[in-house]
């Protein structure tokens, strides 16, 4: 009798364990920065993924009629084209710092999620700019 | 006498006399004299006065636009409504202290009056003082709300404009301090018991307030659920955000103490499991309020730099030090009278109990687990809803099924009539998943429906078994379901919350599987389909309100009518926030967002279509939930029918 139940207990916390355990490694989502993205492709390819870095001077293109989006994200080393279907934040501009979220389809990085990174002391950083700059810039607007 | 003088000189005096009132507890807890106890109860009263003149007194400055104080330079703005204004004293850290130390003060004393047992009263008074005077503490050495400013400023930024965004912000954290200082009564009480070694009669006597904390922690959560539905402007209720975890777990912690606290009252089993479920669940309020006040959520840099995280991280390791510390020292003494039946009402509870623990362990471990991972990898993750919905879908269906059983089962066993009634419902859950899975429906919402299905044919026969117990001594049938509504009034209120959980999560089902969330541009006059509705964008207008700049979309929808999303652009942000317009309704919701407009010429705006099923009804199982609570709460203290609602069951 008792040996029963010790063996229920151990299937019940066996199997929720095993759930949480693959639930959380299925659905952690990585924050990275276009240049760690490249150190290391094959960790991030199908995932999701939380790309963070600036959009870049002169490479955007919306049009509010197709709701389609497109910029250039750059942490001043890596650059990754950014395709994201949906209206931009408000403050949404060239030189910002950005967050989406999103998977890699080939090169291109499909957005569905875009957060823009800004603090009432937010300053665009300088000319060359590391991507450690722009990591530290986005964690510390939040 | 400025609001200033007067919160500083209440602090000090509600500091003072709730220092004295835990000496006095302490002092009768060790000369076993009840004489102190009621000084201490008067110093309680003292010290909850106190509270009550600091707490006016920052309502005088905010009412009067007095600048000259910390927290109204920081938070306060002259051109809020008067209600914002008011509601600005828990808009930010400092003042939803000063509410919390209030609300606890206030608690204190009502449940002084309630003290009966001369062994307890004491320690019960003494941790509860203990937990006032941390708040007073907290608010004179570390966050006082009162601390002067040397140059005031004659304008100030006002509180978040999230907040100002809608009336409900005024009442959810009222609610969810409410709840919170709630718990810590029958923590108080779980504490003297194991000080007093009294194991068995507080959870009797901790009834009532375990029931209005779950109460207004409930209406918390669902009130904070709408607020941000109606604001947030994504079209959803829940996001698993760690604000809203923090609310979540001492909800389920609680949840898992009153199933196994009810065992313990009626068969005197569970004493050590309700001794740690209490602890835990007080903990959790305090571990909710140090991960969203101390910013230990957003970095773990933010550690080292907000004052109050750590304050409440060391009154966090207190309460759990002393919770366990008692536990583990009483551990031995504690007996269970009796074996235990997994197969009864008592290990059906057993086992709802767990699931919620188990439930409040998975959400913890979700919020914390992007803290341990950038410990360990220094990789910076994060952990979303697609793992608390893959977790929560089957502990949940668990959950529905055992709390259609539980209530049917007799205490100790099972008997005939609960086997029958078992196999009618297991009859309409398959009937109804098959019938659901036929119509097309996924297999996750199918199972919803049939879990439906069930627990609504398990209340039937609750019901049924109830009103039979009274027709059995004699009574017809009207007068069978009377008494059995008005006298077994908290079975009844149990089975009213168990309707509203299950109506919940069919509600939860649906809106989340048929979600449909579509945005177009078009042009002033222009008509388009968007998520399967004609849309036809009318006008585009904008307003000055004063405190904010409004900026309107009128929007003809397909059967619904004109509705009006906007966009509010408050002078303290630099971006807008979108107040969507909701059009509810019993199959669907409609919700309306004014995502963008030319900003230039006003000619076009993009609009945002968010189709929900069955939204509607999520508020309404709050609403009967909340009334079940009520049922079984009111008229109070008295418990002189409890007998009558035994024979019932």
């Amino acid at each position: 009798m008792k040996l029963k139940y010790w063996l229920g207990l151990l299937i019940v916390v066996g199997a929720i364990g095993y759930m949480i355990w693959g639930g959380l490694g299925n659905s952690l989502v990585y924050f990275i920065t276009p240049s760690e993205y490249f150190q290391d492709q094959a960790k991030y390819a199908g995932k999701r993924v939380r790309l963070g870095g600036l959009v870049k001077q002169g490479t955007v293109q919306y049009d509010p009629k197709t709701l389609e989006l497109r910029f250039v994200l750059t942490d001043g080393v890596a650059e990754v084209p950014v395709f994201h279907k949906g209206t931009p934040p408000a403050l949404f501009k060239e030189g910002q710092g950005v967050v989406v979220e999103g998977r890699f389809e080939g090169a291109v990085f499909h957005g569905d999620n875009l957060l823009i990174k800004h603090s009432e002391t937010y300053q665009p950083p300088k000319e060359g700019y590391t991507p450690e700059d722009v990591r530290r810039l986005i964690e510390e607007a939040k | 006498m400025t609001p200033g003088l007067l919160g500083n000189v209440a602090l000090v005096l509600g500091f003072v006399f709730t220092a004295l009132g835990l000496l006095l507890s302490l002092f009768a807890w060790w000369a076993k004299d009840a004489r102190y106890v009621e000084a201490a109860k008067r110093a309680a009263w003292l010290s909850f006065l106190a509270a009550l003149a600091a707490f006016f007194a920052l309502e005088w400055a905010l009412l009067t636009d007095d600048f000259s104080i910390a927290y109204t330079a920081k938070n306060h703005s002259t051109k809020s409504p008067t209600w914002v204004k008011f509601a600005t004293l828990w808009a930010a850290l400092e003042g939803s202290i000063l509410l919390w130390a209030t609300f606890q003060a206030l608690y204190t004393v009502l449940a002084a009056r309630k003290l009966k047992d001369y062994w307890m009263a004491p320690a019960v008074l003494g941790t509860l003082l203990g937990i006032e005077l941390f708040f007073f503490g907290v608010m004179l050495f570390v966050a006082n709300p009162f601390a002067p400013v040397p140059h005031p400023p004659s304008e100030g930024p006002g509180p978040n404009p999230l907040l100002q965004n809608h009336w409900m912000m005024a009442v959810h954290p009222v609610l969810m301090y409410l709840g919170f200082v709630g718990i810590s009564v029958p923590f108080a009480y779980a504490v003297a018991a194991m000080l007093a070694r009294r194991y068995q009669s507080w959870v009797a006597e901790t009834r009532w307030w375990t029931l209005v904390a779950f109460g207004f922690l409930t209406a918390a959560i669902f009130a904070g659920g709408w607020w941000s539905y109606e604001v947030l402007g994504w079209g959803g209720y829940w996001a698993w955000d760690p604000v809203e975890n923090a609310s979540f777990i001492p909800w389920l912690l609680l949840a898992a103490f009153l199933h196994t606290a009810l065992v313990q009252e009626r068969r005197g089993m569970f004493k050590t499991w309700n001794f740690a479920y209490i602890t835990l669940a007080y903990a959790a309020t305090v571990f909710g309020t140090f991960l969203t006040r101390s910013g230990v959520i957003q970095s773990v840099h933010a550690f080292v730099e907000g004052a109050v995280g750590p304050v409440f991280l060391g009154f966090l390791l207190a309460v759990l030090l002393v919770g366990f510390s008692l536990l583990s020292r009483v551990a031995s003494e504690v007996r269970d009278v009796g074996g235990l039946n997994l197969v009864s009402r008592e290990g059906l509870l057993l086992g709802a109990s767990l699931v919620f623990a188990t439930m409040a362990f998975v959400v913890v471990l979700g919020t914390l687990f992007p803290l341990i991972v950038e410990a360990a990898t220094g990789d910076k993750v994060s952990v979303g809803s697609p793992f608390f919905d893959a977790v929560f879908a089957p502990l949940g269906a668990v959950l529905l099924l055992l709390m259609g059983a539980g209530p049917l089962f007799p205490w100790g066993g099972i008997d005939a009539y609960a086997a029958r009634a078992l196999s009618l419902m297991a009859s309409a859950l398959a009937l109804a998943t098959a019938v659901a899975l036929l119509f097309g429906a996924g297999f996750g919402v199918a199972l919803g429906v049939g879990l439906f299905a069930y627990n609504l044919t398990a209340l039937l026969a609750q019901a049924g078994r109830g009103v039979s117990a009274w027709r059995k001594k004699g009574r017809g049938a009207l007068a069978a379901v009377l008494a059995y509504l008005t006298r077994a009034r908290r079975q009844v209120g149990a089975q009213l919350v168990h309707f509203g959980v299950a109506l919940a999560a069919l509600a939860i089902v649906f809106s989340q599987a048929y979600r449909v969330d579509a945005q177009k541009t078009l042009e002033i006059g222009e008509q388009a389909r968007i998520g399967g509705l004609e849309v036809r964008l009318l006008d585009l207008r904008a307003k000055d309100e004063g405190f904010r700049f409004a900026v309107i979309a009128d929007v003809e929808v397909e059967g619904v009518g004109v509705m009006h999303p906007r966009l509010h652009y408050y002078p303290t942000m630099n971006s807008p926030l979108a107040a969507p317009s909701v059009h509810y309704g019993l199959y669907n919701d409609d919700y309306l967002i004014l995502q963008a407009f030319d900003t230039e010429e006003g000619r076009w705006a993009t609009i945002r279509l968010v189709r929900t099923p069955l939204v509607l009804w999520l508020w309404i199982a709050g609403g009967i939930i909340l009334f079940g609570i009520l049922y079984i709460v009111f008229p109070g203290f008295s418990w002189g029918r409890k007998r009558a609602a035994e024979v019932a069951a």
